[in-house]
């Protein structure tokens, strides 16, 4: 039958041959079947030919639509980091009231009007300066403060104006005008960030030709901008104007992002070779979603279409799973098949969610879609761990930073904490056994927290003053925190009990120490000057007592020097004590410190050999025992809420011993001072 | 409220110098907060402040921790002028860092113009023991070669790392000590001095 092929072939030719080539009819007959069969083949292998050739076209085609899709994928989460990005540099800027500092960034016209802008307002506001600025990048502005390079104690107010190759220094005058003092070239410069020292917060160092400079930034936002500023101001030439920080940051997610996305195809691959055969031989019993669906679900696992991937799991099973079970002869199979698909999708999911992250907000922010479907999916005990693992790190870092930085942690801790909770507790609404787990996490953490507290900050020799104000800034939050039905105040503070106790053990010694150290002349206090006296009489005011009867001529007072140095340390510590004893189990600790100290200074005694005047030392002990001492008992009360029974007690021993030798004395100040 | 440590303990300056990733960031928060810090983020130029007792008497160290990374290196100088003493850091596990600290001695001698500044040649990362590419004895000969110690620190388990921060305060002192002592005409040949008395310790 080669002749067919032959490109002379002729109809006409080959039946004339045939028809004499044949012997009879049932000969002609014969060969007339073969070429019909021959014919039908043909047709067969044609049709078989074109089906191949368009599954492959298909099969590309989808190839194409995925990679689009991926592409696109990619694309939507370099914006969404890019808008993160936007956001945070905004709300850095808004807080220095420059919201168009960004808007110019992102376009030349507006940058343009900046520029120019802000060359004005320098020629305008300057005085002194007549340097030439045409054609100059405006890179940043603001008000710093000059502090001494030796004692960090501020000089003077400074203003700043940072262009592309200039940095000048302006002096703000007390009518708030600008004298300019200094330029400098930003490539002959240095920066230093000023991490620790002393306490000083949101210092920068910068090293000019003319010696190195202090300057200190009202915000740690701001800080940072001028040091990114700066920066860029020295690299200007380098890079032009592309933008520092944020560039570089998105590829390296989008990188992240990419091999992840690649992962999961890689592992896909291997399985979908074998499957495709197996669902082909039942494609007349199975319905054709069915059949794929295996393969579909890889697909949208690699595509990240989670949701989509998860509902066709659902409906596969519950289709295997319902009456149609019968009718599809492969059930079995196909089930395992999802199940392994199911399981797969749970492992990437997991794996997107322990993606750790500095930022705690963007953790959460990122965990929030994984979360929703593993707990759709049921496993929400595995989904649990995960995410408190990854905000564990985070709160952690976050803790770090904030302490290098002198930054609050406390507000931080808790701040951070709620905001796990809340989201912790909404995502997993419907399990309430998994509150359990978040009641352990937060107890874990509070635990890293207090030792961190007290490494760092209730180290030993802390004064009462700073402990109770630490103390006072870890309660306030930790109280809050019921508001979402969390109470770990009682747990804080058995965590810091026993720091706490000897912090104030400690304390107390070194007061006890210090009582006696000063040398007494048993005389009335000289102020020497009038205003004196008023200061010290409206300062004792304050803390809540009032000597004015004591005050006698214009400047003295009758009493003697450290009595009064000592009512005001003794009501600053009752102020101090009273904080700190808001939690119960410390109140007894400081009752005794309280009660000793004023014990020490009570038995105070002239020595022998000085000539005084006994009533006068009899008139400050009782001095201090009726009036001093009631009103710190009663201070103590209104501060903590508390009793303090020990002083109280001390009160009526000591009210009582004076009554007897001293009647006389004792009347007078009765009647006078009550 | 303000401190005002007017006449306040000496105050030591040291400059933490080497390539970009052999730990300077490390060690120095290590001394500073006794803490390891895993993650890794560019420096640009840190400093910190702490008071230590160094051999029973209070003196504060000022770190300065400098940028690695080459793209910083016209900026240096500027860093380096302030500073009174160096430690020098490369990681055992790269050559290259290692090769690198001739570089960054040389622009600290250029710099400060003098021979016997307090220097100290320190190889971080000896933990990774295993990991090891530069031998200990081509680390000693460049010591020697320098005139100047040699330690080797771990960040992470902080071995040695109160040790150079002191050896490196106490030449820091001993220099100044002798320089008060040494009258402005004799500033010439105390680095010959100087160098006498290295070769003996």
């Amino acid at each position: 039958m080669k002749e067919f092929d032959d490109f002379n072939f002729s109809v006409y030719k080959y039946t004339k041959e045939l028809t004499r080539e044949c012997v009879g009819g049932s000969d002609l007959q014969q060969r007339k079947n073969e070429i019909e069969a021959y014919n039908e083949t043909t047709a067969a292998t044609l049709k078989q030919t074109c089906k191949n050739n368009y599954m492959e076209f298909i099969q590309t085609a989808k190839e194409i639509s995925h990679l689009e899709s991926e592409m696109y994928q990619l694309s939507h989460i370099l914006i969404e980091q890019r808008n993160i990005l936007a956001i945070m540099t905004d709300g850095k800027t808004a807080s220095r009231l420059k919201a168009d500092s960004v808007e110019a960034e992102s376009s030349t016209a507006v940058d343009d009007v900046q520029n120019s802008h802000a060359t004005r307002a320098v020629k305008e506001m300057v005085q002194g300066f007549n340097g030439n600025l045409e054609g100059k990048t405006f890179l940043n502005e603001g008000a710093l403060i000059e502090l001494d390079a030796n004692d960090y104690r501020p000089i003077q107010r400074v203003f700043f104006f940072l262009f592309n190759d200039v940095l000048i220094v302006c002096k703000v005058k007390h009518d708030k005008r600008l004298d300019f003092l200094k330029e400098y070239d930003p490539k002959k410069i240095a920066v230093i960030n000023i991490k620790d020292l002393d306490g000083v917060k949101n210092a920068i160092n910068i090293i000019t030709p003319d010696g190195s400079k202090i300057y200190q930034s009202i915000t740690a936002a701001g800080k940072s901008e001028w040091i990114e500023k700066l920066e860029e101001a020295f690299r200007f030439d380098q890079q032009k104007k592309t933008k520092k920080g944020q560039a570089p940051q998105p590829p390296t997610r989008a990188k992240q992002q990419s091999s992840k996305s690649s992962s999961p195809e890689k592992i896909i691959s291997t399985p979908s070779v074998q499957s495709p055969p197996e669902p082909k031989s039942l494609e007349n019993e199975t319905p054709e979603w069915l059949s794929t669906a295996s393969e579909e679900i890889q697909t949208l696992v690699a595509q990240r279409h989670f949701e989509d991937a998860q509902d066709l799991i659902k409906r596969t099973q519950e289709y295997v799973k319902g009456e149609n079970r019968k009718k599809v002869p492969q059930a079995e199979s196909i089930e395992s098949k999802v199940k392994q698909q199911e399981l797969k999708l749970i492992n990437v999911l997991l794996k997107e969610l322990s993606k750790s992250n500095r930022n705690l907000q963007i953790a959460l922010r990122a965990a929030q879609r994984p979360l929703k479907i593993l707990v759709e999916m049921g496993r929400y005990r595995q989904a649990s761990a995960s995410l408190l693992k990854v905000c564990a790190v985070s709160l952690r870092v976050s803790q770090r930073e904030a302490r290098r930085n002198n930054a609050d942690i406390s507000e931080l801790f808790f701040c951070d904490l709620t905001q796990v909770a809340c989201d912790y507790l909404t995502a997993f609404e419907q399990q309430p056994a998994c509150v359990s787990a978040l009641v352990v996490w937060c107890n874990a953490e509070l635990q890293y927290f207090a030792s961190q507290l007290i490494k760092h900050y209730l180290t030993k020799g802390t004064t009462l003053e700073t402990v109770a104000k630490c103390v006072e800034r870890v309660r306030k939050p930790s109280t809050k925190l019921t508001e979402i039905g969390l109470d770990i105040s009682y747990h804080m503070e058995g965590l810091l009990r026993t720091t706490l106790e000897s912090l104030i053990e400690d304390s107390k010694e070194r007061l006890l120490d210090s009582v006696g150290r000063s040398e007494e002349s048993w005389q009335p206090y000289n102020l020497q000057t009038k205003s004196h006296l008023k200061r010290l009489l409206l300062e004792l005011d304050v803390l809540g007592i009032d000597v004015r009867a004591q005050a006698t001529g214009d400047t003295w007072i009758n009493l003697t020097q450290s009595t009064v140095v000592f009512i005001r340390h003794f009501l600053q510590l009752i102020e101090h004590c009273g904080g700190l004893a808001k939690c119960e189990t410390l109140l007894q600790k400081l009752d005794l410190l309280l009660k000793e100290l004023f014990i020490a200074h009570h038995s105070q005694k002239p020595p022998s050999d000085m000539a005084v005047d006994p009533n006068f030392v009899m008139k400050n002990k009782i001095f201090l025992v009726d009036n001093l001492l009631p009103i710190a008992i009663d201070k103590f009360r209104q501060i903590s809420g508390r009793q303090c029974e020990i002083l109280r007690e001390l009160h009526t021993n000591m009210s009582r011993q004076h009554g007897a030798p001293l009647p006389r004395q004792r009347s007078v100040y009765t009647t006078d001072v009550f | 409220m303000s401190k005002k440590p007017t006449v306040g303990p000496a105050l030591h300056k040291v400059i933490m110098v080497g390539s970009g990733g052999v730990g300077k960031s490390a060690l120095t928060l290590q001394f500073m907060y006794d803490e390891f810090v895993e993650d890794y983020e560019p420096t640009k130029a840190d400093s910190y402040r702490k008071k230590v007792v160094l051999d029973g008497e209070e003196v504060q160290i000022d770190i300065l921790d400098t940028a690695g990374q080459e793209d910083y290196a016209a900026i240096r100088d500027n860093y380096f002028r302030s500073g009174e003493g160096f430690l020098c850091v490369f990681s055992i596990t790269d050559d290259e860092s290692f090769q690198a600290t001739q570089e960054f001695r040389e622009q600290i001698l250029r710099v400060k113009n003098d021979e016997s500044i307090p220097f100290l040649l320190v190889g971080n990362k000896c933990d990774l023991n295993d990991k090891r590419k530069v031998p200990l004895s081509e680390c000693q000969l460049r010591a020697q070669q320098w005139a100047v110690p040699y330690v080797e620190t771990s960040a992470k388990t902080r071995e040695n790392v109160d040790k150079v921060f002191f050896d490196l305060m106490r030449e820091i002192r001993s220099r100044k000590t002798e320089d008060s002592k040494a009258t402005s005409g004799r500033a010439k040949d105390r680095c010959k001095k100087r160098r006498l008395k290295c070769t003996l310790l």
